[in-house]
């Protein structure tokens, strides 16, 4: 089955990223784009562009028959998912192989397990694999809130059909505990239309550590390292890394081989992401299974040296891993930041606006995986995740410094952005120790949204002189009063 | 020739003039000598005040100037007085709850003619798939509640208003 002309069935910075590498192995390529949606990056790279509709910009990228029409139509032969949308809807997989359409990814199987966070955690228990002790409403939903307690406090609700932090809460008090469970359950209802709950124990300041691996549909599976996800909010992923500061090379071989264990057991294909929780103790827990491209991938490409896209694209043209697990070095050190269109001032608000002027950054150990274009527009129909900012280093050290050097140089003007608070984590002592656990952002907020340097002075001047109809007004007025300022009414 | 700035929230007036070689921003807490001049790049200028020199990239907005300086960004607000006098950049107020950005209503807990108080949950919204609930700027009475459960609201729609207090 081999691919000749790819669609993009998703959009921004990683639409853009996953047709360059489509284009450099010579494939025809398409990409989506919503009538009502800006042009972007990957509609400029894309050979082709197909218009979809629908209620909103979301529900167009989210319609599956519309999705596999279009892919049919334009001649389509396979579609690559990118993350989110339907990168993880089984019905989607099905769909496409019913109209003859490759999914570059998993078999609808696995995605079916791995999406039921309950099915999955038992799939990996009953293997030997670690997981945190648990309380399964499926089990018997009569008795779920008196098992809740047992598992013991504090812990942690989440829908059995959810992900990415969506309707999870942690419950600190048994007196909050039947409240907390009923507004997961609507979340769930509402994000995921399941209002299944499961609750484990919630592990103190633990360190989130993922592991990518790869396997080729026969058993085959490697490991491509690790990537420390500590830094969060809200459960959001703000900035990633590789390798974790946290583990030693026994741990390190431990936990992605656990990680490569769990995915062959699966008879896993294409790329997938198994995470764990990591606690203070050393001792680490299996959390979900991601049966997708991560957001997050390119520091792992950036130390492995080998691009993750291409090699999905082998393996869904049936070509097999390109490497072996001695193959794969994991050479220097990577760090992703992630730039949204968000107020970190104002609670993290989305952030609006005309982009006025772009200018990314570049130099030696940087790559922009960018989604924007100078003179677009940001709004609220999608996810604020604009681009995503990626430095290697020979060391963390150095890798650091390049990050803060990059982001400082990251010039965004018309709508705000994160910029100044992802500096600010990455100037953090704590950060620069490698001392963070997934509380880090919460505990040190105060710290990490303080104001800088007051420079009202120069930026009121900047503002003045940049205003043009300030300026001409001003020297409209006849000279001698021109500097009778302070003169008022 | 005034101006208002907007920065971090804090509002300052200025006035701009011009001294025959230079110009000069009277500012609450004193005079400004400076001078702005484009350096090639887009966007890009020097920047000469209080006896410092910066490089930085600079967009005029609509309502607000944005400033890339010494690797941080920041949002310079304008409002024309003249404007602000005749009530059209809309002000604040501790009446009404205006949507921070376009969502869905998740609930109501209360109606017109309600008494509440400064914190008591008046309704619950979703906005970027997160939940948050609203609560009453102050004590007062409900005058209105324009959405209903379901409904969408867009950025800066009213959510709720209270009765304007007696004095």
């Amino acid at each position: 089955m081999t691919i000749s002309k790819l669609l993009v069935a998703n959009r921004g910075e990683i639409a853009a990223r996953v047709l360059r590498t489509a284009k450099a192995r010579g494939l025809a390529t398409v990409v989506l784009r919503h009538v009502a949606e800006q042009e972007g990056p990957a509609h400029l790279i894309a050979d082709e562009v197909a218009m979809i509709d629908g209620p909103t910009p979301v529900a167009a990228y989210l319609d599956i028959s519309q999705i596999v029409a279009a892919a049919k139509k334009i001649g389509a032969d396979a579609v690559h998912p990118g993350y989110g949308f339907l990168s993880e809807n089984a019905g989607f997989v099905a769909a496409l192989e019913e109209a003859g359409v490759t999914f570059v990814g998993p078999t609808s199987q696995a995605i079916d397990l791995m999406g039921d966070k309950v099915r999955a955690r038992a799939f990996v228990e009953e293997r030997g694999f670690p997981v945190a002790p648990s309380a399964i409403e499926d089990d018997d939903p009569a008795t779920f809130v008196d098992r809740a307690r047992a598992v013991g406090y504090p812990l942690l609700i989440k829908p059995s059909a959810g992900g990415g932090g969506k309707g999870m809460r942690v419950v600190r008090e048994d007196s909050a505990l039947e409240t907390e469970i009923e507004t997961a359950r609507r979340e769930g209802e509402r994000y995921f239309g399941d209002g299944r709950l499961f609750v484990e124990r919630y592990i103190e300041s633990p360190r989130h550590i993922e592991v990518q691996v790869m396997g080729d549909g026969q058993g085959n599976v490697v490991h491509f390292w690790e990537r420390e996800c500590s830094i969060q909010r809200r459960f959001q992923k703000i900035i990633e890394e590789t390798p974790s500061p946290a583990l030693s090379p026994e741990q390190r071989q431990e936990i992605c081989e656990t990680a490569a264990g769990i995915a062959r057991a699966v008879k896993y294909r294409g790329a997938g992401t198994v995470e764990f929780i990591y606690a203070r103790d050393g001792a680490f827990y299996f959390l979900e299974m991601n049966t997708r491209l991560q957001v997050e991938h390119p520091v792992t490409e950036m130390v492995t040296g080998f691009d993750l896209v291409a090699e999905q694209l082998r393996i869904a043209a049936g070509e097999g891993l390109s490497a072996v697990q001695a193959d794969i070095p994991q050479t220097g050190h990577s760090i992703e930041l992630r730039i949204c269109a968000e107020d970190a001032t104002a609670d993290f608000r989305p952030a609006i606006g005309d982009i006025l002027l772009l200018d990314e950054p570049q130099g030696e150990g940087v790559r922009v995986d960018s989604g924007i274009l100078d003179g677009g527009k940001v709004t609220t129909d999608f996810d604020p995740m604009l681009s995503k900012l990626i430095v290697h280093g020979r060391d963390r050290a150095q890798a650091i410094a390049r990050a803060r050097n990059a982001v400082q140089n990251y010039v965004i003007l018309g709508v705000t952005t994160n910029t100044g608070y992802l500096d600010a984590i990455l100037s953090h002592p704590d950060f620069a120790s490698g001392d963070v656990s997934t509380g880090f952002l919460a505990e040190q907020s105060e710290m990490l949204t303080a104001p800088g340097e007051d420079v009202s002075d120069l930026l009121m001047a900047a503002a003045a002189l940049s205003d043009d109809r300030l300026v001409s007004d001003v020297m409209q007025i006849p000279k001698m009063h021109r500097k009778m300022g302070g003169w008022r009414n | 020739m005034q101006r208002i700035f907007q920065i971090d929230g804090e509002e300052t007036e200025c006035w701009l003039g011009h001294d025959g070689s230079r110009f000069v921003l009277n500012t609450p807490d004193g005079t400004v000598a400076c001078q702005l001049d484009p350096t090639g790049l887009p966007g890009g200028y020097t920047l000469r005040a209080k006896g410092v020199v910066r490089e930085l990239r600079l967009a005029v907005g609509p309502e607000a100037t944005f400033v890339h300086m010494d690797g941080r960004t920041y949002g310079v607000g304008r409002v024309d007085p003249a404007e602000r006098l005749a009530g059209r950049d809309g002000g604040a107020s501790d009446d009404r709850l205006v949507a921070p950005m376009p969502g869905v209503v998740v609930s109501v807990a209360v109606k017109p003619g309600d008494t509440v108080e400064e914190g008591q949950p008046l309704l619950v919204i979703e906005s970027m798939k997160l939940e948050t609930t609203l609560t009453a700027p102050r004590d007062g009475v409900v005058a209105e509640m324009p959405f209903a459960e379901g409904d969408s609201f867009g950025l800066k729609d009213i959510l709720a208003q209270l009765a304007p207090e007696e004095e």
